[in-house]
């Protein structure tokens, strides 16, 4: 890809990311007038709910679902490269899975309330290294990585079931709810400490871009071009774990975001992951602000839960171009 | 000097030794063809150079150290190894792919620079591949896909070239270029290169020097005159042929007997003798 048409492109990215940052902020489920809201928005100063309704409650929202887009996308790049396979996911690793076992736990234990972001962090992070270790035995050959999570996703979700079943029935209530994913229980504090996480991991994939290009040759060709394919592996590995973690601690569980992103991004600015993953970080802020912008708005005054737009719309999206597609190849 | 010395090497997998107590060493700027029937070892004892796989005794030692103590970095800027198959599951363009090959010489922190982009340029002229260079790696045919994975590994600025059987399911020019690119690479460069073939022709036209492997030991070393004789070739292969002289070259050029027109010189014979 010659370099004006990536600048282009990076620059409708950045472009489409301001959009939606400014309609997501102005958009949502109160009667707050646009005009209004934008100048609340760029009056921080002054006083009364609606300067609060945009800047306490709209904007940390706008500003985690970027953070948890570009978390997710990022994490699915580069294990969609890592592992070779298209279906890599953080969900497919067995995220999800571990996430609701930590937080079930947690409920379960009656240590709920803001301590569930720390049950989830910990689920979906050791799920993630739980599968890694696993194919690691044998000798970690791709297709075993994805089996193995798709099984700890069933060991685990049964695991889920036996808790509820023995728990109060408000308490299942309340984990369902938090395993649909929504962006809206958003405290400033716990951004800061999202952010903290997410943005230093994301740079430090990026500079591991490289040799997840030379991964993709897989682990004997990237050995002999000098990538230490199994500690290089594991490094990426803990980094996307994290990341993933993060998001998850954050926003429960949305799907989709980390599998079609990377996917759309591979047919615009190709597999080269040093401006896939740059590409997919933007692209996956965008989409998932705008699904949450959606969630919001469809059934005013009601609020759909995003993770059910991002399962939609990336779902029928997703499909219609891979039915649109002349000749489809995966990467 | 002598760049790369295997010493009484053995090796396999799990409990079963393919390579049997092999030594040889290889001088600067050879270029030495590794032969031998399937099940012979060829490919272990190339993966063990590689360092795939790990000896079970014995050494391999380049530029005197052994090369289970140099790290995988120091070792890709010294030495590019051409596997026999090479799946690219990922669309790269042909500039993209050969580009991984400085992969070994860049930091994780630095930019590629005007000097890689140069080796860049050189490479794919050499290779013939500059057209190509936009081109999708999976779109690519047979020939051209091979000359750029070629290309990746010059860009790796070798002093050691290692290649599994780089010219199988190519056609006759084809094999002719790939293995004409490493001649004139090894005659300009100095380069050594080891690779392994499974043409025994091809063997004798450009290698100078032969390993000729049979059980996991080598049978026999030394020039091609000396190692393709009917005798070493039928005894290591179990078939017969006839070994008669390149008219050019006057390099040895072997030649299949087919078991029907083997029966048919047979009764010929005995009518003579009768």
């Amino acid at each position: 890809m010659d370099n004006k048409k990536c600048i282009g492109i990076f620059s409708l990215l950045i472009l489409m990311l301001l959009a939606s940052f400014a309609l997501a902020s102005l958009a949502g489920g109160s009667e707050l007038k646009a005009q209004d809201a934008a100048y609340y928005l760029f009056h921080p100063n002054s006083s009364g709910i609606e300067r609060d309704i945009i800047w306490k409650i709209r904007l940390p929202r706008v500003i985690l679902g970027m953070l948890v887009g570009a978390g997710l996308a990022s994490c699915g790049a580069v294990f969609q490269g890592l592992l070779r396979n298209p279906l890599a996911e953080p969900y497919t690793l067995g995220v999800s899975g571990g996430a609701a076992l930590g937080v079930s736990l947690g409920v379960m234990f009656g240590i709920g309330g803001i301590y569930i972001p720390v049950f989830a962090f910990c689920g979906s992070a050791l799920s993630i290294l739980l599968v890694y270790s696993i194919a690691c035995r044998k000798r970690f050959s791709n297709p075993t990585l994805i089996l193995g999570g798709v099984i700890l996703s069933f060991l685990f979700s049964s695991l889920v079931f036996f808790i509820f079943s023995v728990s109060r029935a408000e308490d299942v209530h309340g984990i369902i709810l938090w395993l649909m994913g929504d962006l809206s229980s958003t405290s400033a504090p716990l951004i800061k400490i999202i952010s903290f996480f997410i943005l230093p991991a994301i740079v430090l994939l990026f500079f591991f871009s490289r040799d997840i290009n030379i991964l993709t040759l897989g682990d004997e060709k990237a050995f002999h071009l000098g990538v230490n394919s199994r500690q290089v592996k594991k490094i990426i590995f803990i980094i996307a774990s994290f990341i993933t973690g993060a998001c998850v601690a954050a926003s429960g569980i949305i799907g989709f975001v980390g599998l079609i992103v990377p996917h759309f991004m591979r047919k615009i600015v190709g597999v080269n992951h040093r401006l896939l993953l740059p590409a997919s970080v933007l692209a996956g802020a965008v989409f998932l602000v705008l699904c949450d912008a959606a969630a919001r708005v469809i059934i005013r005054p009601l609020e759909l839960p995003v993770g059910v737009i991002t399962g939609i719309l990336g779902g029928v999206f997703f499909l219609s171009f891979l039915l649109k597609a002349k000749h489809w190849d995966i990467f | 000097m002598e760049i790369l010395k295997v010493d009484n090497l053995s090796c396999g997998y799990e409990d079963n030794i393919v390579v049997d107590d092999v030594s040889f060493s290889v001088k600067a700027g050879d270029f030495l063809g590794i032969i031998g029937p399937n099940g012979a070892g060829k490919t272990t004892l190339f993966r063990a150079i590689s360092r795939i796989l790990k000896p079970r005794q014995g050494n391999i030692f380049y530029k005197g150290r052994d090369v289970g103590c140099i790290s995988t970095r120091d070792f890709a800027q010294e030495v590019a190894v051409i596997p026999q198959i090479l799946e690219v599951p990922f669309a790269f363009s042909v500039e993209e792919f050969v580009l991984m090959g400085r992969f070994p010489h860049v930091d994780r922190f630095e930019a590629l620079k005007k000097a890689d982009y140069a080796i860049l340029e050189n490479v794919l002229d050499f290779t013939d591949s500059a057209p190509l260079r936009k081109r999708k790696i999976n779109e690519l045919s047979g020939g051209e896909r091979q000359r750029v994975i070629l290309a990746q590994g010059f860009a790796q600025k070798p002093h050691l070239l290692l290649l599994d059987e780089p010219t199988a399911h190519l056609d006759i020019a084809h094999q002719a270029h790939i293995l004409d690119l490493l001649k004139r690479l090894n005659k300009e460069t100095n380069l050594t290169v080891i690779i392994v073939l499974h043409d025994l022709n091809l063997a004798s036209s450009y290698c100078d020097r032969l390993i000729l492997l049979g059980g996991g030991r080598i049978f026999k070393e030394g020039a091609p005159q000396d190692v393709l004789t009917y005798q070493n070739i039928e005894e290591v292969y179990k078939t017969v042929v006839v070994v008669r002289e390149n008219p050019i070259s006057r390099k040895p050029y072997v030649i299949l007997v087919s078991e029907e027109e083997r029966k048919i010189k047979e009764k010929k014979c005995k009518k003579g003798q009768d």
